[in-house]
């Protein structure tokens, strides 16, 4: 048996590089057109209010107000940006990553004050 | 469809609709405003905003239907002049003031507006971040002069309010096109810990919080302490932070974070609030750009509405609000901006990607300012 468990415990470690080439190229494929993004149809609200039209039992329809088109375009108006993702800037590697925005950082070549 | 002038759907983006309108002269026609909620039609601070929205204006017609559902705009001449609005506490000044630095150069006479309520709270913009980076950008589109400025006369947290601010605007004919490319290096960052109603020292707590995290960058650092006593502090107590990074060539990105309005939600500790301030800044340095996010529509705006010529601005990544407000811009003056997103070099240490806006002004010209 404990053979069985070894096996089950790298079972999620099977085939991670394909896993992780999928992802990628899913990401690839989902990284946005800004331009279709910002001035492109509408498709995606229509999309989610087809999914709205669940039915139980043939008899009721599924409201889920909170998908609908509708409740975003009732949404608090504020221009406040609040990105879903939100880096930890407690590591030493994301404060790095920003290093050079500031005069105490590396400067191009040609730029330098000295 | 033009004559009959636009029509939307809800409450949300009401002020870019109600702003773009004005601007353009067209007519906006919004319905199904809260249609389904339980409470229906347009909340106080709506109503409050399209009040002042008619104290600037002179003949603009409002029409609203019995529920407050439907909501019909015809804009009329941007008037300008003295103004004072007491603003609804559901929303600080800085919900109202974003609509008025839009409008404001583009008045008949100079904007002087004293706007009464909440001066900052954890919604929207405070009003100490607008003046400290709305008027520099506003400044590069040669909207400047004498008397172009953000007073916070008697500061006023959230809920009660009791605050006042005075906003002075030039008016302007024209708009200069900006190329707006590099935002150079960072060289200082400044910023104005505040604090109300309570003990004085909240906000050197603050500042300490704070400048332990940024100075790991710069040692350029300033933060003022602004303690508000008697009459000139409000109806209710509270803190808070704005920081400002300065860049070599005059952009400045911002962060802020107010203290939880009394009675709502958990309390913060002045430490926690200094900290998470310093870190959403250099979130905000990570988004980069020569504009900040909060002032994306504005600058968008100004280069929509500017000469006949190229213009250029590189953003950091664009906010739901700016895209929703590119959409209405198309609507409303038919421009389009090219959008080139700018990835970082390998080996480079600012940030993450950019992206490059690029349109031709509509050569808006200002007709109702009076020639002197």
């Amino acid at each position: 048996s404990d053979e069985e468990e070894e096996q089950g415990t790298l079972k999620w470690k099977e085939g991670l590089q394909q896993k992780a080439s999928a992802a990628f190229l899913r990401h690839q494929e989902a990284a946005p057109n800004l331009r279709k993004l910002v001035y492109g149809s509408v498709v995606e609200a229509e999309d989610s209010e087809e999914e709205e039209e669940e039915e139980l039992g043939g008899l009721f329809r599924v409201n889920r107000p909170q998908k609908s088109k509708r409740v975003q375009a009732n949404a608090l108006d504020c221009s406040h940006f609040n990105p879903d993702i939100s880096h930890n800037w407690d590591l030493e590697e994301m404060l790095n990553s920003i290093r050079d925005c500031f005069v105490t950082g590396q400067w191009e070549e040609g730029q330098d004050a000295a | 469809m033009a004559s009959h002038g636009l029509t939307y759907e809800g409450c949300n983006f009401l002020r870019q609709r109600l702003v773009l309108s004005t601007l353009s002269g067209k007519r906006v026609k919004i319905k199904n405003i809260r249609s389904k909620d339980d409470e229906p039609g347009l909340r106080d601070f709506e109503a409050s905003f399209i009040r002042l929205l008619d104290k600037v204006t002179n003949g603009s017609t409002i029409e609203i239907n019995q529920t407050g559902t439907v909501l019909v705009y015809q804009p009329g001449l941007l008037y300008g002049g003295t103004v004072e609005h007491d603003c609804n506490p559901q929303r600080s000044v800085g919900y109202y003031l974003e609509a008025l630095l839009m409008l404001g150069p583009f008045m008949k006479s100079p904007l002087k507006a004293t706007l009464r309520g909440v001066t900052n709270d954890l919604t929207d913009p405070t009003v100490d971040l607008l003046k400290s980076t709305a008027l520099p950008v506003m400044k590069k589109f040669g909207i400047d002069g004498e008397g172009f400025d953000i007073k916070v006369a008697k500061r006023g947290m959230a809920p009660g309010g009791g605050g006042e601010v005075v906003f002075t605007c030039p008016v302007r004919k024209t708009v200069r096109p900006v190329q707006l490319t590099d935002p150079g290096k960072i060289k200082r960052i400044r910023g104005v810990a505040y604090s109300v109603r309570v003990s004085p020292q909240m906000g050197n707590r603050i500042v300490e919080s704070a400048r332990g995290i940024l100075n790991q960058f710069l040692p350029d650092i300033y933060i003022y302490t602004d303690h508000m006593k008697g009459a000139n502090s409000g109806k209710s107590p509270g803190f808070g932070l704005t920081l400002v990074a300065e860049t070599l060539n005059g952009c400045f990105l911002s962060a802020e974070m107010s203290s939880t309005p009394q009675g709502q939600g958990d309390p913060i500790l002045p430490e926690d609030l200094g900290r998470n301030c310093a870190k959403l800044l250099l979130e905000e340095i990570y988004r980069g750009g020569c504009v900040d996010s909060s002032n994306q529509s504005l600058a968008l705006l100004l280069m929509t509405l500017g000469q006949q010529d190229v213009s250029k601005v590189l953003l950091g990544p664009l906010s739901p609000y700016t895209i929703e407000f590119l959409r209405h811009i198309r609507d409303f003056f038919q421009i389009m901006f090219k959008i080139e997103v700018q990835k970082p070099l390998e080996d480079e240490r600012k940030g993450g990607d950019k992206v490059l806006m690029t349109c031709v002004g509509v050569g808006y010209s200002n007709i109702s300012k009076t020639l002197k």
